[in-house]
């Protein structure tokens, strides 16, 4: 219900505080959202899969997301300083579907959200709910460190409720990652993203310099 | 309840906890009233955006209203004790209170402050702001239905919140209440001891 409650009020706020001012007001609930789950310290990537396969994680609370502990990035020692982990369902979907059941449709606003988000912040958003997942998962890495190390994460591909996808070319190129092989996985994903060591030197950014 | 409509119903914990700690900072900078005031524009929004309902007969709208079509039950699963009598099986809310506990901790005070507020100010009845949301929706979405060519109201019996608080009309409310749902106080106290929310409903 509150779901929908605060979906309801993004037409009025875009047209009051225009699509700027819902990017900024959905962008602050997830990072409040992340600061308030608190720090967690794991011995390493193993501890850390476990913990996110029970759902200890803050990353948990968005559904069921999958470690896929055959996708390990690496640095450019070849050590592995992160890996790719993908959200089966996205956790606004329930709520899409709870919309057009009872307010009938969509805001208006909601695709206006995503654009200008895509234009001035970064392009990676398929709906306006991406901002406030996104945001939230940048802030949830800050506040977990791997072996004493913080954490960062980055948005690779993400697969909308009526099917269009936003792959993120550039990030998949310097973690080393096959931009076909990520569109496979939005077969079976709602969102793929990658989690690593905050400023590790991947391969790809050696190449690329 | 078949699994549509509960799919339907399900809360979503990550937008309820978000929305819950977003409100605290609301309160934190506009205290209980700025508080109150979102939760209420936010459930008049939301009812206001829903379309509204006309029933030809009493028999339509609880028909309705039980199978989940009407705008009063979108949101929650709703049986009826008597024609007058509605019952509200399960907060709405309930999993994104448990998801805040497991993963914030206890419930901020601030989230019953703001529903002490809204019991001396408006109407009393709520035990948090997770009242001040539902009950302020299920008023707004009874002005956008008529029965019988007749504006539909609602008032608020009796809440019981997860952590077994329960707040119920004043004594002196009570007997008008009760009679008007065409239950006793026995048959609430009966009510209340499974299911969350009892409210009566009728035309003027």
């Amino acid at each position: 219900m509150l779901d929908v409650a605060l979906v309801s009020l993004i037409q009025d706020m875009s047209e009051k505080a225009g699509v700027e001012g819902t990017i900024q007001y959905w962008a602050r609930v997830g990072e409040s959202l992340a600061k308030r789950m608190g720090k967690e310290a794991y011995m390493g990537w193993p501890s850390f899969n476990v913990a996110l396969r029970e759902g200890r994680t803050a990353f948990s609370i968005e559904g069921s997301v999958t470690a896929l502990t055959d996708l390990a990035i690496t640095d450019v020692d070849g050590d592995v300083v992160g890996y790719i982990y993908a959200l089966e369902t996205c956790v606004f979907n329930p709520t899409i579907v709870r919309i057009r059941y009872s307010v009938g449709e969509l805001p208006r606003a909601d695709s206006a959200v995503a654009e200008e988000y895509n234009n001035s912040v970064r392009d990676t958003a398929v709906c306006n709910f991406c901002v406030i997942h996104q945001r939230f998962r940048e802030e949830v890495a800050k506040n977990i460190s791997i072996a004493d190390q913080s954490l960062d994460c980055v948005q690779l591909a993400n697969r909308g409720f009526s099917g269009e996808t936003k792959i993120t070319e550039d990030a998949l190129k310097k973690i080393g990652i096959n931009p076909e092989y990520v569109r496979s996985l939005l077969r079976n994903y709602a969102c793929v993203y990658a989690i690593m060591m905050r400023g590790a030197r991947l391969k790809g950014e050696s190449e690329e310099a | 309840m078949n699994e549509r409509r509960k799919f339907l119903i399900d809360d979503n914990p990550f937008v309820d906890v978000a929305a819950c700690l977003f409100l605290e900072d609301i309160a934190d900078k506009q205290g209980a009233s700025g508080m109150n005031n979102y939760l209420v524009s936010l459930a008049t929004s939301l009812a206001k955006s829903m379309p509204e309902e006309e029933y030809r007969t009493w028999d339509q709208f609880l028909d309705s209203l039980v199978k989940g079509e009407s705008i009063i039950s979108a949101f929650e699963d709703v049986i009826t004790i008597t024609p007058h009598c509605a019952v509200t099986t399960k907060c709405p809310f309930t999993k994104g209170w448990q998801e805040y506990t497991k993963r914030i901790g206890t419930f901020s005070p601030i989230h019953s402050a703001v529903a002490e507020y809204y019991n001396s100010v408006y109407k009393p009845g709520t035990i948090n702001s997770m009242c001040i949301i539902h009950q302020t929706f299920r008023n707004a979405a009874a002005d956008r239905i008529k029965v019988a060519g007749k504006p539909l109201k609602i008032g608020q019996i009796a809440a019981v919140w997860e952590d077994v608080n329960r707040k119920i009309a004043p004594d002196e409310w009570m007997p008008i209440l009760l009679e008007k749902a065409q239950i006793s106080r026995t048959d609430l106290n009966m009510i209340l001891r499974n299911n969350a929310d009892v409210w009566v409903m009728y035309t003027d």
